[in-house]
């Protein structure tokens, strides 16, 4: 079973005609998920730009919330690689960190190369109630919450609050430490979060190293973000309504616009799996999902799993990069790649122009 | 007068961007109706959405004005916008001169990177009214803002200079500030957010940041004059400021030279 029509399972043929058909008729169409690997996403930016689609990341917020701090202040950043291998201070900061594995792995050995080699490694937490099994040190963040505790740290380690407090003995860390690292999630401290720890990055380099490690999202936000930047020179949240890509975080937030009514057809692309929007059963919509029911939306396709059913490029959390994953498991029968199913769309759609748009009467009595 | 009718809601975002009395003023009718504002591959222009009426004045209406019509006065340098509705993001962005009047309320990014003139918010305002759009290096820029009722988070965000008076702003107001004035009556919590300068005046407050140092009970000059240049915007704004303040310097994250000051006792 590979295909589906308002539930009813089809040929994969019929399913991707009627995905063309419904996405051709659309003034305002929606490409959003794009949980899946270099080559779909990639496909899924041509198939929007043809169809002059709006794109959004199912990792957009999370996405946005470092895009931000980067586009107004920069970064000085590390990998999950390089602090394992350089750093005597690792900051946790948040909740967050825990959950994604990869504290436990900083935890365990002493940093072996570059300047801070040699020492041992401490591990210190902000704002997060940390793991009983893994050592470290833990700092409360207090009542006003994680970002306002970043402030804090950050006038402390510059001096500009003085005076005894819980935090100082942190700030006096960070500023002592050779090759400190801060990890943290940008979804989790938001926007202005980031952007305050970026600053306290920058000023604790006037006079030794540390760095921001952001933990990455679970839904290929990051290999989103690559293939915008290399597509369109923009983040991923960009429309194509009128011809180029507009970067657009604001208009192009797939659950704003959904919200406000402009969307009235919409893809949504989950090789991998992603947490299913509602609107996909509410807007006349596609899914291209690696693990499908066939209920999820008017028309269903299933596709491979990349890195399980198909060998594909996906974003590796530990090199902080793209890159080539085996398939684990590759069936029989697999379904076909997500790319595969986008780029036939795509040469259908392209090969079949926009329906021209009514008379301008018409139009008139319809604006 | 040149008035713009919205025939009926348009059925996608529309940008006005451009769409200012000069701009009109050397054009037909039909040329007018031909100026492109759609934003899908539809190719919507003025004329497929609003009734056109020009004559060459520089003060232009827009009537039955919805939250789907952005960048209104985007760029504006001179003359008088007056905008019956609603209005969507970035109204007035960019703007050096003129004014605009919202008798509804605006969507995010109002008055974002304005330079110049000024702009009348009736009713509400989304978030980051005079805030910095993504990436942009100053929210509002030398305009003067006026917000009748409630504007949302981050009022202010990363502006540089202007003015800013509102009636109620919701939590971060004045983040990221580099410089400019906010008078409010109410703003939420964490005000002044990585503010490097400017100054904040509300009468009431939420939960301030621990980066907020009190620096005691003042009574300054410059507040006099700024009440005095407001009194004509919003009398109430001014009565505020002619009152005995208490000062916070913050936020020591940052610079720290920006300041809040709320009425002592």
């Amino acid at each position: 079973m590979t295909a589906w029509i308002d539930g009813q399972a089809v040929e994969r043929d019929a399913a991707v005609a009627a995905a063309a058909e419904l996405l051709a008729g659309a003034r305002s169409p929606l490409v959003a998920g794009l949980c899946a690997d270099a080559a779909a996403v990639q496909a899924a930016f041509d198939l929007a730009r043809t169809v002059g689609a709006s794109v959004d990341p199912a990792a957009g917020a999370a996405v946005y919330a470092d895009l931000g701090a980067l586009a107004s202040v920069g970064a000085m950043a590390t990998t999950p690689a390089e602090a394992r291998g350089r750093a005597d201070l690792v900051l946790v900061v948040g909740q967050a960190p825990w959950t994604a594995g990869l504290v436990p792995d900083l935890a365990a050995g002493d940093p072996v190369r570059g300047r801070a080699s040699g020492r041992p490694r401490t591990l210190a937490t902000l704002g997060g109630t940390g793991d009983g099994a893994v050592r470290h040190v833990a700092y409360p963040a207090g009542e006003a919450g994680i970002p306002a505790a970043i402030g804090l740290l950050r006038g402390l380690v510059a001096g500009r609050v003085a005076g005894p407090h819980p935090l100082a003995d942190l700030a006096a860390r960070l500023r002592d430490a050779l090759y400190g690292v801060i990890v943290y999630d940008p979804a989790e401290i938001g926007a202005l979060g980031a952007e305050m720890l970026t600053g306290l990055v920058k000023d604790l380099n006037e006079t030794t190293r540390c760095f921001a490690l952001a933990l990455g999202d679970a839904h290929q936000g990051r290999t989103a973000m690559q293939v915008a930047a290399w597509s369109t020179g923009q983040g991923p949240r960009v429309g194509f309504g009128r011809g180029r890509p507009e970067h657009d975080p604001w208009r192009f937030d797939s659950g704003r616009q959904v919200a406000a009514g402009e969307v009235d057809a919409a893809l949504w692309l989950a090789a991998l799996p992603a947490p299913l929007p509602a609107w996909t059963r509410t807007v006349p919509s596609v899914a291209l999902l690696g693990t499908p029911t066939g209920s999820e939306a008017r028309i269903v396709i299933a596709v491979a799993v990349p890195g399980e059913t198909a060998g594909a490029a996906l974003w590796h959390p530990g090199r902080a990069a793209i890159a080539w994953h085996e398939a684990g498991a590759p069936a029989a029968a697999a379904a076909p790649d997500a790319a595969a199913i986008l780029a036939d769309l795509h040469d259908r759609l392209a090969a079949a122009p926009m329906r021209a748009p009514a008379a301008p009467t018409e139009l008139s009595a319809s604006c | 007068m040149t008035t713009l009718t919205l025939r009926a809601a348009p059925p996608e975002r529309l940008d006005l961007a451009g769409i200012t009395p000069a701009a009109l003023a050397g054009l037909s009718e039909g040329e007018a109706a031909r100026l492109p504002v759609g934003t899908s591959r539809h190719g919507l222009t003025l004329g497929d959405c609003f009734a056109v009426a020009l004559d060459g004045a520089d003060e232009l209406r827009i009537v039955g004005a919805t939250d789907r019509l952005d960048r209104i006065g985007a760029g504006l340098e001179a003359g008088r916008i007056v905008i019956e509705g609603d209005v969507g993001q970035r109204l007035g962005a960019g703007m050096t001169g003129g004014t605009i009047t919202v008798s509804g309320s605006a969507g995010p990014f109002a008055g974002t990177a304005a330079k110049g003139g000024t702009i009348r918010i009736d009713g509400d305002a989304a978030e980051s009214a005079g805030g910095a759009i993504h990436g942009a290096p100053a929210g509002l820029d030398g305009a003067t803002l006026l917000i009748g009722g409630r504007a949302g988070d981050r009022l202010g965000d990363r502006m540089r200079a202007g003015l800013i008076v509102v009636k109620q702003a919701g939590d971060h107001a004045g983040s990221r500030m580099i410089a400019g004035t906010i008078v409010a009556e109410v703003v939420g919590d964490h005000p002044g957010y990585g503010m490097r300068r400017g100054t904040l005046v509300a009468a009431r407050h939420g939960a301030l940041l621990p980066t907020f140092a009190e620096t005691g009970r003042q009574d300054l000059v410059v507040l006099r004059l700024l009440a005095k240049s407001i009194a004509a915007h919003s009398p109430e704004a001014a009565a505020l400021l002619r009152g005995s303040m208490r000062r916070y310097g913050g936020d020591l994250a940052t610079l720290g030279k920006g300041e809040l000051f709320t009425p002592a006792g």
